[in-house]
């Protein structure tokens, strides 16, 4: 189970997050929603302390990280025990799909290299790229890089997957493989919390959705509520937008 | 022999005579190397039949080669071409009447021409080439395109080569002692020489460079700021 | 001044120069060895803002790229024995040659400094950022994401100073050092055939410079395969690209290697 208490992060004196409270039990698939700038990047690189909150708690399970004052090591186990997906992919450009997956389990998971390439080729399969074992980032389409990214987060086993608006930076026809990855491994019960714009997406896989503006949570709850009954006016007009017509949003 | 402190301080006055040589001879180069440098990558970049295989070879070569080396088979080949030309022509003109800084100009502004034409052509090469489209189809001849919307823009993207090719032209000028002219490394090795104080004169010689070296690199971040105004990053 | 232009000459000195490469490519070696020593750290306390060391840092870098090398050569050639007088050691027995390998590397370690600088920052933050969210330390992600990158970008900025710096070799003559181009002078000055033997001595340099170019090239492929989206690259003799590049990321390091 993953907890955030108060989380508070400011940019300067531009206050970002105002205190969030977030529970995320095991095997729950989170869909936070909201108008850009709303906060809800900010808080998803809040978890793994890419951004540094300026107050709060973030635990995960036993394990407990007060933001006021983070050990070193703190940091380090957070990081360990969750695992991202960029927008903008990021994976490591020397690097071929196959060492972009095994690089954290040599290194991190310190596995020895046989097991870690097993598991990793396994994993390029799952998420349709057994044949792309050996090309390097700067040859694949943008949904291939986010699917090795996704095997790359698959492979560290964390408690929680945190999903930056995966799909953002992707050619509209390159979306779909990237969702049906995703809405692949949603199935398997792995914790995923996932910032996005794809609203019917969110409607579909996740079992909790949470709705951010200003900083703060307007409003959460199971998908079926918060899109078909919200109880916030704010929550009304933005899904408004989006389900009048039944287009995408980018 | 001690060292003697206050002698850096006469050796840098007695240096500043010799400033306007070293800087008429950096100018020049820089200008001159400048329009070399503009017409060779232009000749480059369209393709002038003939013309841009010689501007190609005329970069590699020169670029390829030390300065110095540029400087000295000018000096001595310039004067056998001209005295040859002017005894089959019986002209008066003699080789003896080309002041020595007209060797260090010449050769400097060849140099400077072929490092320039890089910075040139990286600095169209930066312009994306929308931008020009864009121009065309606002009803801008292709002149008017290249003035008002390219130049302007490579202009920024060259900036810090510009400044780069200056500071290396102005460092490159102390080879014009090699053809006696008293620019300020010279003058420093006058000073060095008659006072036995190599030391502080080359140390006073070494601070008016730095001195100017850092003011050319102020006064291009200035610049740069406001040519790369448009530039400047647009989220947070 | 002259001897009566005969291109049988050039042939001549050509060969004559040969063997004097040696001590040319001596002189650049190492130079940059040490440059790369006084380069690393000196970039370091920058890279890891360490108070004071920094601020040294940054004005070693400024001092030996804002002046003329040639001012650096005497300066140090003889400013150097006459400092360390002062506190009782003497130098002056010291072979030339030690000052001028002494000088280019402080003035090559320079270069190498603000490249590695450059380097460092031109690897994408993104790349840091997967490496701490797959878990890894500052100092695993240092080492084994961002060096490696680092280490393919900065390859071009060290081929641009080490031809760069063998033609600044060609200074080295002032100091009495019998390298390429105090040899040439020396053939010039007995026979009077000056083009020819600078002629001569500019063949040589453009040879050298020529082949060291592709080398690096070479080793700069090598490196950057991961990055090549379709196979054949386009890429022409001395480095254009590399300004090109130099521009984009807005690294102002290129050395000119004006020869001064």
């Amino acid at each position: 189970m993953i907890r955030l208490q108060g989380i508070r992060k400011a940019f300067g004196k531009n206050e970002v997050l105002k205190g969030i409270d977030l529970t995320v039990d095991k095997g729950e698939v989170v869909a936070i929603l909201g108008p850009s700038g709303s906060g809800k990047t900010t808080l998803l690189r809040c978890i793994n302390y890419l951004e540094k909150p300026s107050d709060g708690e973030i635990s995960i399970d036993e394990f407990a990280v007060n933001c006021r004052k983070p050990a070193k090591k703190d940091i380090h186990a957070l990081r360990r025990k969750t695992a991202m997906v960029f927008q903008q992919y990021n994976l490591f450009r020397h690097k071929t799909a196959l060492e972009n997956v095994m690089e954290g389990l040599v290194v991190v998971k310190k596995l020895p290299k046989a097991e870690a390439r097993r598991k990793s080729v396994e994993l390029l399969e799952k998420v349709g790229l057994g044949d792309k074992l050996d090309a390097y980032p700067s040859r694949l389409s943008g949904g291939q890089q986010q699917r090795v990214g996704i095997a790359r987060a698959l492979a560290l086993n964390p408690e929680v997957i945190l999903f930056d608006e995966p799909t953002s930076a992707l050619d509209p026809e390159l979306v779909g493989e990237v969702l049906a990855v995703i809405r692949k491994i949603a199935k398997e019960g792995i914790t995923m919390i996932i910032v996005t714009h794809e609203m019917s997406f969110a409607q579909e896989v996740a079992n909790h959705i949470v709705f951010m503006e200003g900083g703060t949570v307007v409003e959460e709850g199971p998908p079926k509520t918060i899109f078909r009954s919200p109880k916030e006016e704010r929550t009304r007009q933005f899904l408004a937008r989006f389900t009048s017509d039944s287009a995408y949003s980018i | 022999m001690k060292l003697d402190i206050p002698f850096i301080w006469t050796a840098l006055v007695s240096l500043l005579p010799a400033v306007p040589t070293t800087l008429k001879i950096t100018a020049v180069s820089v200008l001159c190397g400048f329009a070399i440098g503009t017409a060779v990558a232009l000749c480059r970049m369209y393709r002038v039949p003939a013309l841009h295989r010689i501007a190609a070879a005329y970069v590699t070569v020169i670029r390829g080669t030390p300065m110095l080396t540029h400087l000295l088979i000018l000096y001595f080949a310039i004067p056998l071409a001209v005295d040859g030309l002017a005894d089959r022509y019986g002209l008066a003109f003699r080789s003896a009447q080309i002041p020595m800084i007209g060797f260090a100009y010449l050769s400097f502004s060849i140099t400077a021409g072929a490092y320039l034409s890089e910075v040139v052509r990286s600095g169209l090469l930066a312009v994306n080439k929308g931008q020009m489209e864009a121009a065309h189809a606002v009803g801008m001849t292709t002149v008017q395109g290249l003035r008002r919307i390219v130049f302007p823009q490579a202009f920024a993207a060259a900036l810090p080569n510009l400044t780069n090719s200056l500071i290396g032209m102005l460092h490159g000028s102390t080879l014009a002692f090699t053809v006696s002219v008293v620019d300020i490394n010279a003058q420093a090795e006058i000073l060095a020489t008659t006072n036995w104080k190599f030391f502080e004169a080359y140390l006073a010689a070494a601070l008016l460079f730095w001195g100017m070296t850092v003011l050319i690199e102020r006064l291009s971040a200035l610049l740069e700021r406001r040519v790369t105004r448009y530039n400047r990053g647009g989220v947070a | 001044m002259g001897a009566k232009f005969d291109i049988q000459y050039v042939f001549e000195y050509f060969v004559k120069l040969l063997p004097f490469v040696q001590i040319s490519l001596v002189i650049v070696a190492s130079s940059i060895l040490l440059g790369l020593l006084f380069g690393l750290l000196a970039a370091l306390p920058r890279l890891y803002r360490v108070p004071v060391l920094q601020r040294l840092s940054g004005i070693y870098a400024s001092f030996f790229r804002g002046t003329p090398i040639l001012i650096q050569l005497f300066l140090f050639y003889y400013g150097l024995p006459e400092a360390l007088k002062l506190i009782h050691i003497d130098v002056s027995r010291l072979p030339v040659l030690s000052f001028v390998i002494l000088v280019y590397g402080l003035h090559s370690g320079a270069y190498v400094s603000e490249g590695i600088r450059a380097a460092v920052t031109a690897v994408d933050r993104g790349q840091v950022e997967a490496a701490y969210a797959v878990g890894m330390s500052g100092f695993k992600a240092f080492t084994r994401i961002v060096f490696p990158q680092a280490l393919a970008i900065a390859v071009p900025i060290l081929a641009n100073l080490v031809i760069a710096t063998l033609k600044d070799t060609s200074l080295a003559f002032t100091l009495g050092v019998m390298e390429l181009t105090g040899k040439s002078q020396t053939l010039a000055t007995i026979s009077r055939h000056f083009i020819e033997s600078y002629i001569a001595l500019a063949a040589v340099y453009f040879i050298l410079s020529v082949v060291l170019e592709r080398l690096f090239l070479h080793l700069e492929r090598r490196m950057l395969k991961y990055e090549r989206e379709t196979g054949k690259s386009k890429r022409s003799l001395l480095r254009n690209k590399r300004l090109e590049r130099s521009a984009n990321t807005s690294v102002a390091l290129s050395k000119g290697g004006t020869g001064a």
